[in-house]
């Protein structure tokens, strides 16, 4: 009863007179919010506009076609445009299969016991890895132990590693974005397991799914540490620049840029890292809108509805 | 005890029958003892105040609850004098005998003809000529034919409400079950689509045995020929509508139909 009574003046003061600086104050706050998040904006296209006003002049179609060059100026990045796209389709190959089982095991089967907690525990553990340690552990194994030295395959096997969690992540999230009443509508009609998660979950998640693995592939693309010691850092001399073998070195765009500025023997080398960076980005923000696009209509084209 | 005796006519051959049916959510007892036997070729309507088990108690009717975590069916139901829950049984085909139509209509985001034809896909047709025929059939049977047979290849989400339950009646339907479970399958629907969806299921207890869960005891007095009372997780008293309406037995249920308990 007394705390009561000491709280009740207390209670009036708040409402009365603090009304008007509460407002303001909840203004102030807004304001900030929104700044902060117009930043994220501005600085984003002042980031794009600083690259392209740097690397625009650099870009030719001699220059994203032609082979790099040794000792000369005028050498182009053809063959790691091509690399990049390579490894990045073999990763895939690999991610993909392994990632959306998995990930469809755990959403879809597995009760929630165990064995579900240990591979949840064990991709987060993976995905923590530093690139650069997964480059190294992809050194020891491919490059060294198996004796392969550095091809485009043990590069894409390295990065599979560092992109499993990722893409299980995304398949889980994307069939846990499927009603539950289009898996008991399946069900009441006699349909077993595995014909509900085919014919049913997978087109409904198909959308999501697709814009989770454009979205991976960017990151992938751009990926620069575990490939430095695995893929390897040049264009392999002496065999044709568009090289299909997986067993044969691979730079990519990334790794070339990152290598550019550091040993190159070129003259022009502020021409090429400056042309490499804005292909890279450009390359990366395709990505990016394509994810979008590409999920949009998939979902459109299998769900009939528009997310 | 004499509640739960059924009172179905003896001269009717059962299709389905309870005996002693316990269903349990952890450690939760949603349905305790329950007994019934369904009638071939009936409507059985379920009525009951909100919570008190008729969906769980539907759901058992098919083994739906295999697919819910922590759910545990004890006791005895049977098809045509066939246990459902005997280790020998696979739940599939207990589900391809038994359908089931839920409360919110459900089609899948496919086109109007996918959705018709998935049950038939499911078990192995994959003449165009047969799935067509299968879809005219069911669609037909479903009353919806008339109003969709112009745009089968559109999204079944373009649909209506109500056109859309029909639809997963149809969808139903084309699996060629022998019972048809349903689960308030109008409350999410107007006046004009219930009406349809209550005609449609006066024509369908011709060749299938329909159990049916109903919020609205007007529904049950239309369009059954049995009705159940459930409260508080037990089956109160089963009969003909028509004695559960006019003269029922136990106070509980006389107190509901009278409106005492909301
Ligand atoms: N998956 C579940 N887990 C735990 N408890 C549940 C679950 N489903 C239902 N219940 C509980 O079981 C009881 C019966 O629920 P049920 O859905 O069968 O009722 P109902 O008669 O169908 O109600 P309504 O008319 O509102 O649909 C309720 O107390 C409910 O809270
Ligand atoms: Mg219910």
């Amino acid at each position: 009863m007394a705390q009561a009574v000491i709280a009740q003046p207390a209670v009036a003061r708040l409402r009365g007179s603090n009304a008007r600086s509460r407002r303001i104050v909840d203004r102030i706050a807004t304001a900030a919010l929104w700044g902060a998040s117009s930043l994220v904006v501005l600085l984003l296209l002042l980031f794009i506009g600083f690259e392209f006003y740097r690397g625009a002049s650099s870009i030719s179609w001699q220059f994203l076609t032609g082979s790099p060059t040794a000792g000369t100026a005028g050498g182009g990045i053809g063959p790691l445009i091509f690399n990049s796209f390579y490894v990045l389709i073999l990763t895939l190959a690999f991610t993909v299969p392994i990632s959306v089982c998995a990930g469809m095991y755990l959403q879809e089967y597995s009760a929630g016991g165990r064995f579900k907690a240990i591979v949840q525990f064990s991709a987060e553990s993976l995905a923590t890895v530093p690139s650069i340690v997964m480059g190294l552990f992809g050194l020891l194994v491919f490059v060294s132990a198996l004796h392969w030295h550095f091809t485009a395959l043990g590069g894409a096997l390295t990065l599979t590693l560092l992109n499993l969690p990722a893409m299980m992540r995304v398949t889980q999230e994307a069939l846990a974005g499927v009603p539950g009443t289009y898996r008991e509508a399946s069900m009441a009609c006699g349909a077993t397991k595995w014909q509900t998660v085919l014919k049913v979950i997978l087109p409904s998640a198909i959308g999501p799914l697709t814009t989770g693995v454009v979205l991976v592939s960017g990151r992938i693309f751009g990926e620069t540490a575990a490939l430095i010691y695995t893929a390897g850092a040049s264009v392999s001399y002496g065999r044709s620049a568009y090289d299909v073998n997986p067993f044969h070195t691979a730079e990519t765009l990334a790794v070339g840029l990152y290598q550019v500025h550091r040993e190159a023997l070129v003259p022009d080398v502020d021409r090429i890292a400056n042309g490499s960076a804005l292909v890279l980005l450009v390359m990366v923000l395709v990505f990016n809108v394509v994810a979008r696009v590409v999920g949009r209509a998939l979902t459109l084209r299998f769900t009939g509805k528009a997310r | 005890m004499i509640q739960s005796q059924p009172a179905a006519a003896p001269a009717l051959a059962d299709k389905m029958k309870i005996e002693n049916l316990d269903i349990f959510y952890g450690t939760f007892q949603a349905m305790k003892r329950a007994n019934l036997s369904v009638p071939d070729r009936h409507v059985m309507a379920l009525i009951g105040p909100s919570g008190c088990g008729k969906s769980t108690f539907l759901r058992a009717l098919n083994r739906m609850h295999d697919l819910t975590p922590g759910a545990r069916v004890e006791g005895k139901v049977t098809l045509d004098g066939v246990d459902i829950y005997a280790p020998s049984i696979d739940p599939v085909t207990v589900r391809h005998r038994i359908g089931m139509v839920f409360q919110r209509p459900n089609p899948f985001p496919k086109s109007i003809f996918e959705n018709v034809v998935y049950g038939a896909k499911i078990h192995g047709e994959k003449n165009p000529k047969r799935l067509a025929e299968i879809a005219e059939k069911s669609l037909r049977a479903a009353a919806l034919w008339d109003e969709v047979k112009d745009r089968l290849s559109r999204s079944a989400l373009d649909l209506s409400g109500g056109q859309q339950q029909r639809l997963c009646i149809a969808r139903v339907l084309a699996v060629e079950p022998e019972v048809i479970l349903m689960d308030e399958p109008a409350s999410a629907l107007d006046p004009i689509a219930t009406s349809k969806i209550e005609d449609l299921i006066g024509e369908l207890k011709r060749d299938y045995t329909v159990i049916i869960v109903t919020h609205s005891m007007q529904q049950a007095a239309r369009i059954s020929d049995f009705t159940s009372f459930f409260l508080l997780g037990e089956l109160i008293e089963v009969g003909t509508t028509s004695d559960i309406f006019t003269r029922p037995r136990d106070k509980r249920t006389e107190d509901y139909i009278t409106g005492r308990y909301g």
